[in-house]
Parts: C-alpha cells; sequence; structure tokens
C-alpha cells in the first residue's frame, strides 16, 4: 500500500497541469503505483474566497472516495472560515486541511491561525513549505517558503494536533529536526524534496527521527511521481520502515 | 545506459588538489552505482570568482578524481574566461588528459561579454564542448550578477552557430518554461535537463521544443530528481535513449564506455 500525502486536483493559475483531473490524476497514480492519495483543492490556493475551491474538490472525488482522501484549504484570514470548516467536515469529508500563509497573508503564529488549528480538532493539519520553487514564481505571486522555524513553534504551541510537513528539505539544520527532543512528537515530514543518496537528507532524517516520522509523498500533478517513488526505492532503510513510510504512519494519522 | 554531462566533483575543504578527503566523491559514485549511471562528466568548482591560480588546483582535483574513478567520470575543465591567456592555457593542459572532456564556464561573465570571446573561440577551434551554467529567475540573484541565461547563450550560439554549446540543467532552479522556449531560438544549443527541479513536463516540454538529438540527461548532484524525472517523462523508446546518453556521446565523438 502507497498513500501520497503530497497531490492536488483542479487548476493552477500560473502554470498549465496536464493530470489535474480525477481521471488524470488517477492514471498518474496507477502509472506510479499509488494507491491513495490526499487531495486538495490547487485552485483553492489563489481563490480569494478558497472555499469555492473545496466546493469544486468535492465534486472532483465524489466518485472515487476509494482513492482519494479530501484534505480541505482554509484561510484564517479570510471571512468566516469557521462556517467553511464545518462545511469541509460534514459535506467534503475532510480528513485534513492544508495551511497556506504565504499565499494567504498571515502567518503561523497569529493568533488567527491558532484559533483555526485549534478548531480543526480532530483533523490533520498540512502545511506545505512551497507550492512552487521561489525562483520560478510568477511574478504577481509572491508567495516565499514557509520558514521552518515558524513550523517548529506551531507545533510546539499546539501539542494536541497532528501535522505533516510537505515539500520541505534543509530539515536537518531546522529546528524541527535540531529541537525534535523539546518538540511533542506531533508532526511527520513528507519526503518529496530531501534525496536518499549522496546529499543523503533522508538518512539522516531516519537517523535524526526515524522512520516513524517520515511519511511518502510526490507533488502529482505539479511533479512527476517518479522522482519520489525513486526515492522510497533506493533508501537505506528495512523494509519495515519503508512500509511505515510508504503508508503505515499514514494510515495511522488518518485513521484508515 | 545513463551517462550524466553534468556533475561535480568537490572543491577540497583545504584548497590543495593532494587533499586525502574524497568523502563526498566516493558518496557521488556510490549514488551512480545504485542509480545506474554509468559515467559523469564532472567539473570542480573553485570559489567564484576564480583565478588561475585556484582554477588550476579545481583541474588538478578533477584530474586526479579520473584516474581515482577510472571510466566513471570524466572531467571538464573549469576556467574563468576573464584570463584569456592563462585560461586558454589550461584548456590545452587539461584537454591533453585522458577523459578531460570539454570546458565548464561558470558566472563570472555573461556568455555575451566580449571577455568571453577569446575562450569561446578557442573551444570552438578544438571542437571542444562547453558546458555553460545558467539560469532565467524571477528575481536576479544578488550573488551571481552575471549568471547567464538561455536568451544568452541562445545568442552566443547563433553567434557561433559550429560551437557545441550546452546551456546548463534547464531544472536548476528558475523559469524553466522560459528557458525551454528561448533555447529553442539556437537551433545549435544542446541543453541537460538535471537540477532539482521535478516539475511535470519539463522533459516532454524540452523534447517538443529542442527535440532529443540536443537534449542530455544529468543531475548535478539532485540524483533522484535527475533520474527520476527521466524515468517519468511520456516520451518514446528513441528520445529516451539519446537523452539517456547516445546524444551527449555523438557530441563529444565517443563511444559508449565498457
Amino acid at each position: 500500500m502507497l498513500i501520497d500525502t503530497n497531490a492536488y486536483l483542479g487548476h493552477w493559475a500560473t502554470r498549465q497541469l496536464r493530470h489535474n483531473t480525477p481521471d488524470g490524476l488517477l492514471r498518474l497514480m496507477d502509472r506510479a503505483g499509488i494507491d491513495m492519495a490526499c487531495v486538495s483543492s490547487a485552485a483553492a490556493i489563489l481563490y480569494k474566497n478558497c472555499q469555492r475551491g473545496n466546493e469544486e474538490l468535492a465534486e472532483a472525488v465524489a466518485a472515487h472516495r476509494d482513492r482519494f482522501i479530501p484534505f480541505a484549504v482554509l484561510n484564517p484570514a479570510y471571512a468566516a472560515w469557521q462556517r467553511d470548516l464545518a462545511w469541509c467536515r460534514e459535506v467534503l469529508g475532510a480528513r485534513g486541511l492544508r495551511l497556506y500563509p504565504a499565499y494567504h497573508g498571515y502567518r503561523l503564529g497569529d493568533a488567527r491561525c491558532r484559533e483555526l488549528v485549534t478548531a480543526a480538532d480532530g483533523l490533520v493539519i498540512s502545511i506545505p513549505v512551497r507550492q512552487v520553487d521561489y525562483r520560478q514564481r510568477h511574478w504577481l505571486v509572491d508567495a516565499p517558503d514557509v520558514p521552518l522555524a515558524d513550523i517548529a513553534a506551531l507545533v510546539a504551541a499546539h501539542l494536541e494536533a497532528r501535522f505533516v510537513i510537505l515539500e520541505g528539505a534543509g530539515y536537518l539544520g531546522s529546528d524541527l529536526v535540531k529541537r525534535a527532543t523539546e518538540l511533542p512528537a506531533n508532526y511527520w515530514l513528507e519526503i518529496s524534496r530531501p534525496d536518499a543518496v549522496y546529499s543523503d537528507e533522508i538518512g539522516g532524517l531516519l537517523k535524526a527521527l526515524g522512520a516513524g516520522r517520515l511519511v511518502f509523498g510526490s507533488g502529482i500533478p505539479f511533479k512527476y511521481p517518479e522522482p519520489a517513488t525513486l526515492r522510497l526505492e533506493v533508501m537505506r532503510a528495512s523494509e519495515a520502515d519503508k512500509d511505515l513510510i510508504r503508508s503505515g504512519n499514514l494510515s495511522a494519522l488518518l485513521g484508515l | 545506459m545513463l551517462i550524466s554531462a553534468h556533475e561535480h566533483i568537490t572543491w577540497p575543504a583545504s584548497g590543495r588538489a593532494d587533499d586525502p578527503d574524497w568523502a563526498h566523491d566516493c558518496a557521488l559514485i556510490e549514488a551512480a552505482d545504485i542509480l545506474g549511471i554509468a559515467t559523469m562528466a564532472c567539473s570542480c568548482l573553485a570559489p567564484r570568482p576564480s583565478n588561475p591560480d585556484t582554477f588550476r588546483v579545481a583541474n588538478d582535483r578533477m584530474a586526479a578524481a579520473i584516474v581515482r574513478f577510472p571510466g566513471r567520470v570524466w572531467g571538464y575543465a573549469y576556467v574563468n574566461p576573464g584570463y584569456a591567456r592563462e585560461a586558454i592555457a589550461e584548456i590545452d593542459r587539461c584537454l591533453a588528459m585522458e577523459d578531460m572532456i570539454g570546458v565548464k564556464l561558470y558566472n563570472e561573465y555573461k556568455a555575451t561579454d566580449p571577455a568571453v570571446r577569446p575562450v569561446v573561440e578557442h573551444c570552438l577551434a578544438l571542437g571542444a564542448p562547453i558546458l555553460w551554467h545558467q539560469g532565467h529567475c524571477t528575481d536576479p540573484l544578488p550573488d551571481q550578477p552575471n549568471i547567464s541565461d538561455a536568451a544568452d547563450l541562445a545568442w552566443l550560439a547563433n553567434r557561433y552557430p559550429e560551437l557545441k554549446l550546452i546551456l546548463a540543467h534547464i531544472g536548476g532552479g528558475g523559469d524553466w518554461e522560459w528557458t525551454i522556449k528561448q533555447a529553442a531560438e539556437a537551433p545549435t544549443l544542446y541543453a541537460d535537463l538535471s537540477g532539482s527541479v521535478v516539475d511535470e513536463g519539463l522533459v516532454e516540454m524540452a523534447v517538443e521544443y529542442l527535440g532529443a538529438d540536443r537534449l542530455l540527461f544529468g543531475c548535478d548532484g539532485s540524483m533522484c530528481a535527475g533520474v527520476g524525472k527521466l524515468r517519468g517523462a511520456q516520451i518514446s523508446d528513441e528520445d529516451r535513449r539519446k537523452i539517456e546518453s547516445e546524444t551527449f556521446l555523438r557530441l563529444l565523438g565517443r563511444s559508449a564506455p565498457c
């Protein structure tokens, strides 16, 4: 079983995505051997009212609940997010939500963000460090990477919450690893960017945090899935540890 | 067979070519073993801007790597073209060595700067390929004010259509769609696919605009990214073989390593 914790459906405003329909994403998943994927709306990230993206997602995943695990995109700096959160729980059936502080104009430490994390009790809080490599950003969209120190401060402040960090790299030098023994063990790192050979950041993460804190993700359809599956293939880990990363950790997190 | 057109031997921390620490380079060879990369064309970069003293050390280190890892690494001679006389002498010294296959230019000068012409014209006369560091980022890179981009390299390629010019790392960070479209404006310009960017469709667009006869496989240190994006690309088997090694071997006039 392979579960992808980093997948998307829908349009992205600044670059064509070629496999962003349900059928297209399923073909990509089948090609890469991905059984299930946590999906959110790509369009919602740039919609002012991201709830419309959640509504589009509900329609897109309706016929494929066996493969797609819906995640909501919520903006605590926008009107009536509490109402949207309730809808995403009850109608979308969201198992988690994704936060985009750089795109939505707030910081993870803001009181309104803290309020959302508290209100999202029971949902996995997913934080993409980036959606797009900043070096190739659209000239109208200025969304730098979310500082790993801000994430470390958020996880420390919410012992009860469970966080999955997406699209990060350079973890080994960050508080998320260096201060891991001081922080609650309530966060998991997705490994679509760290390499598994040569620089071998994944090897360092396995030593520092253990396989129980890493989860598989690819970034489809923004990215090819194969670099991520290749990392899984070649990483220096036992099959038992790889199973945790493939699906074991995420299954437990999501209660699958 | 995978042959990488773009990798690096590590600049020794001591600044000495005979530094006994080869740990990073052994890790690179180990990664190539794991990923099935037969041979890697590498350069060793001195801190920039380099000068004749430092680029000679870098190339001595590169030569030592060729000896240490026989058949696994080929070398580019790295020079700063601003030191035209010394750079040309260094290119001649290096290309006389076995498995030194070309020249690496970095970001000391833009490809459109008249200062690079002596080195460029010397490479043209020798038939030596130049792998040229480049990038087109949305925001200027403050630490690389003279970095070239695909427009600069296309200009140079069109000025010297017989030059064997390779645009480095389409996936190295920056607007790869812009880079591919701009590179396509120069019909003799080659490009390598290396870099950490694994955006879906990158390889297919490069094949669409440039063709596999102008595209080279590479990682530039992002090993799983380099191999993975080519593995995932939806291209013909013929185009895949060309990118994996055939185009690069044809450019170099070499046969596949044993």
